[in-house]
C-alpha cells in the first residue's frame, strides 16, 4: 500500500466550554484527497470538531496541523493564508443576504484574486452549472429555496478550487433527489479533482454514499474509526444503534431515567 | 450584591476595550491595510453613503427645521419682554449650529443608521455569515466596519450642515411670519452673530458623533450573541449606548470649546 | 507557464507548457487575446505539458471558445492528460470542447 499524505492532522485536541469538556482527547489523521465522514448524534462534538478543524475555534488542549502546519495559536494572517485552501459549506449556507447569487459565488475570487471581471463571470457560471443553478445569477438568497441556497453555498466554497472542503450537513433539508446530486458531487470532486472533503452528516444514507472512511463521535471522544465496510459489519453496540437508528442502546437518549422521587420534587 | 457590581464593572470594562480594539482595527484598515493591497471595496462605502447620507436627508430636515420653528418661538416669548425680538435671530442661528444641530442630527442618524447597523451585522453574526466571511479569509471588520464607518464619517457633517440650514430657516419662517421681521434684517442678524468657531465646533463635534454611532453600532452587531432575540437586544444596546454616549462626547466637547483656554 | 505557437499552413498550433492557475492564467488570456488580434481562425491547443488547470484557467479557455465562436473561427484541444481531462469532465466541458489525442489527429479535416 503506498503511502498518503496527511492533509489535516489533530493531535490530542481537547475543548472545555464552560468547564464541560465538548471534546475530549482526539486524534485523528485525514488524509489528501479522500472523503472522510464525522458522523454522531446531536451533541456529540462533531460540529466543534469541524469549527477546531477551520480555525474559527482554538483548542484548549493539543493542536490542529493542516499540510504541516500547525494553526493553533498563529496569527490572523497565516491563518488567512492556510485557509485560502479551504471551502466550507455552511448547515444553512451562510450566503451574505445583502449580495445576489452571482456576487456570493464570485466574492472570495473578487477578495482574493486580480482576475479580470469577464473571467470570473464566467468562473461564477461554471460553478453555478455544477451544482445545477444556472439562470439565478441575479436572484437574492432570499428569493430561493433553502435547498437552492445550498447550492449556492457549494459553489462558492468551490470558487476558488480548494484543496480541502469542509461540509456542515451538506444534505439536511435537502429533497432525497437534490440530496443525492449533492453526494455526487462530493464523490467526483474528491476522486477527479483530488480534494479533500471532511463531512460532518448524521444521514446515513449520504455517508453509505460518499465516504470513504468514518468515524464516529461520541460524548466528544471517537467511538470507530474506519471503512464504510469496517462500519457496517462493526459489533461496536454505539455505531450499532447509530445507523439502525434504535432508540435503546448504549446511546443514551433520556440521560437517566427520572424517578417517580424527582417529579415529586418538582 | 458587590459581586454583581463587580461583574458589570467588569463587562463594561470589556466593552471598552472591545471598542477601542475595533476602533484601532478599523484605523488600521483605513490607513495600513490599503499598503498592504486590502481596501474597502468603493462600491460598499459608496453604497452606504446613499443608505446614511441621502436617505437620512429627509428627517434630519422634518427634525430641525421644527425644533427651528419651536425654538423661534420660544425664545422670542422671551426677548419680547425686552423688546428684542430682532435677537430671536441670533440666538436660532447659534444654538443651532454650537448643539441643536450637531446633536439632533447624530440622533436621529443613532436612531436610524446606529441601530440598522447593529441589526444588519447582529442577524449576520447570528445566521453564521461573519463566520463565512471569515472562512473566506475575508476580514469582516474591513469587508462590513470600515465601509459604515467611513460613510458616516463623510455623511454626519453634511447632515449637520443640513441640519443647521433647516433649522435656521424653521426661524426664519417664526421671524418673518409670526414675528413680523424683514426677511433681509432677519438674515442680516444671523451672519452678524454667527461666528466662525460656532460652525466649526459644531462640525468637529458631528465628526465625534459619527465616530461613536459607526463604532457602537458596528461592535454590537458583531458581537450579537442569541438568535433573533440577541438582535432585538444588541439594536436597543445600541441606540441606548450611542445616545448616552453622544450626549456625554458633547458635554466633554463643549466644555473643551468654550470653557477652557483654547 | 510558457505558451509557444506554431503555425501550419492557415492554421495556428499552440503549445502550453506548466501549470494553468490563478497567476499564470492572465498570462494565457493574454497571448489568446493576441489570436484575436491577428484574426486567427484556426486554433489548436496542445496540453500535453499542462500537469494541472483551475477553474481560472478553463474559464480563459471558455472566453476563448466564445469569441472563436463570434468570429466563426474553430478551437480543437488535443493531449489532454489524464489529470486535467478530469477537470474537464467534472465540469462537463468535454462535451463543449472538441478534444482530440494528438496532435496529427486534430489537424485531420481542420
Amino acid at each position: 500500500m503506498e503511502e498518503k499524505e496527511v492533509i489535516i492532522s489533530l493531535r490530542n485536541v481537547s475543548k472545555y466550554f464552560q468547564g464541560k469538556k465538548i471534546i475530549d482527547n482526539i486524534s485523528l489523521d485525514i488524509y489528501r484527497s479522500e472523503t472522510f465522514v464525522i458522523m454522531g448524534c446531536s451533541g456529540s462534538g462533531k460540529s466543534t470538531l469541524l469549527r477546531l478543524m477551520t480555525g474559527v475555534i482554538e483548542p484548549d488542549e493539543g493542536s490542529v496541523i493542516i499540510k504541516g502546519k500547525n494553526i493553533t495559536g498563529i496569527s490572523v494572517e497565516e491563518l488567512d493564508d492556510v485557509r485560502r485552501s479551504f471551502g466550507m459549506l455552511f448547515q444553512y449556507s451562510a450566503l451574505l443576504d445583502s449580495l445576489t447569487v452571482e456576487e456570493n459565488v464570485s466574492l472570495p475570487l473578487r477578495e482574493h484574486t486580480k482576475l479580470a471581471e469577464d473571467i470570473i463571470r464566467i468562473i461564477v457560471k461554471m460553478k453555478l452549472s455544477l451544482v445545477g443553478l444556472r439562470g439565478y445569477e441575479s436572484y437574492y438568497p432570499s428569493q430561493i429555496s433553502g435547498g437552492m441556497r445550498k447550492r449556492v453555498g457549494l459553489a462558492r466554497a468551490i470558487a476558488l478550487d480548494p484543496a480541502i472542503v469542509f461540509y456542515d450537513e451538506p444534505t439536511s433539508g435537502l429533497d432525497p433527489v437534490v440530496g443525492g446530486v449533492i453526494d455526487k458531487l462530493i464523490k467526483d470532486l474528491s476522486s477527479k479533482l483530488l480534494i479533500t472533503s471532511v463531512v460532518v452528516t448524521h444521514d446515513m444514507q449520504s455517508v453509505f454514499n460518499i465516504a470513504d472512511r468514518v468515524a464516529m463521535v461520541h460524548k466528544g471522544q471517537v467511538v470507530i474509526v474506519g471503512d464504510v465496510a469496517t462500519i457496517k459489519n462493526t459489533k461496536n453496540p454505539y455505531v450499532q444503534q447509530f445507523i439502525n437508528g434504535k432508540p435503546h442502546g448504549p446511546i443514551d437518549f433520556f440521560k437517566e431515567d427520572i424517578g417517580i422521587k424527582e417529579f415529586l420534587e418538582l | 450584591m458587590v459581586s454583581s457590581l463587580g461583574s458589570s464593572i467588569i463587562a463594561i470594562y470589556r466593552s471598552v476595550v472591545g471598542v477601542l480594539t475595533l476602533f484601532v482595527n478599523i484605523l488600521y484598515w483605513i490607513f495600513i491595510g490599503p499598503f498592504k493591497g486590502k481596501v474597502a471595496s468603493r462600491q460598499s462605502i459608496f453604497y452606504q453613503c446613499i443608505f446614511v447620507g441621502l436617505r437620512s436627508a429627509l428627517i434630519v430636515f422634518f427634525v430641525t427645521i421644527f425644533t427651528g420653528i419651536v425654538l423661534a418661538m420660544q425664545s422670542a416669548y422671551q426677548l419680547e419682554r425686552m423688546g428684542a425680538t430682532l435677537y430671536v435671530a441670533a440666538l436660532v442661528a447659534v444654538s443651532l449650529c454650537r448643539e441643536l444641530g450637531p446633536v439632533l442630527t447624530a440622533l436621529v442618524i443613532a436612531g436610524r443608521v446606529g441601530s440598522a447597523i447593529a441589526a444588519e451585522l447582529g442577524t449576520m453574526k447570528v445566521s453564521e455569515q461573519i463566520e463565512a466571511l471569515q472562512l473566506m479569509a475575508i476580514n469582516p471588520v474591513r469587508f462590513l466596519a470600515v465601509p459604515r464607518f467611513l460613510a458616516l464619517f463623510f455623511m454626519q457633517p453634511c447632515l449637520t450642515v443640513l441640519g443647521n440650514i433647516s433649522g435656521m430657516i424653521g426661524g426664519l419662517l417664526v421671524g418673518t411670519g409670526s414675528l413680523k421681521i424683514n426677511s433681509d434684517l432677519y438674515i442680516q442678524t444671523t451672519f452678524n452673530y454667527l461666528e466662525l468657531k460656532d460652525i466649526y465646533t459644531g462640525l468637529i463635534k458631528s465628526f465625534v458623533f459619527a465616530m461613536v454611532i459607526a463604532l457602537i453600532g458596528c461592535y454590537e452587531g458583531l458581537n450579537t450573541k442569541g438568535g433573533a432575540e440577541g438582535v432585538g437586544k444588541a439594536t436597543t444596546r445600541s441606540v441606548v449606548i450611542s445616545f448616552i454616549l453622544i450626549i456625554l462626547a458633547d458635554c466633554v466637547l463643549t466644555s473643551i470649546f468654550y470653557f477652557s483656554e483654547m | 507557464m510558457k505558451v509557444s505557437n506554431l503555425k501550419k499552413s492557415d492554421c495556428t498550433i499552440c503549445s502550453i507548457e506548466g501549470e494553468i492557475n490563478l497567476n499564470t492564467s492572465p498570462d494565457l488570456r493574454k497571448a489568446f487575446e493576441e489570436f484575436s488580434r491577428q484574426n486567427i481562425k484556426k486554433i489548436i491547443i496542445d496540453f500535453e505539458q499542462v500537469p494541472y488547470i483551475d477553474s481560472s484557467g478553463l474559464a480563459t479557455l471558455i472566453e476563448l471558445f466564445q469569441r472563436m465562436k463570434k468570429i466563426d473561427g474553430k478551437l480543437r484541444i488535443c493531449s489532454v492528460p489524464e489529470k486535467v481531462k478530469n477537470v474537464f469532465e467534472v465540469t462537463k466541458l468535454h462535451k463543449l470542447f472538441e478534444i482530440y489525442d494528438d496532435q496529427e489527429s486534430a489537424l485531420e479535416g481542420f
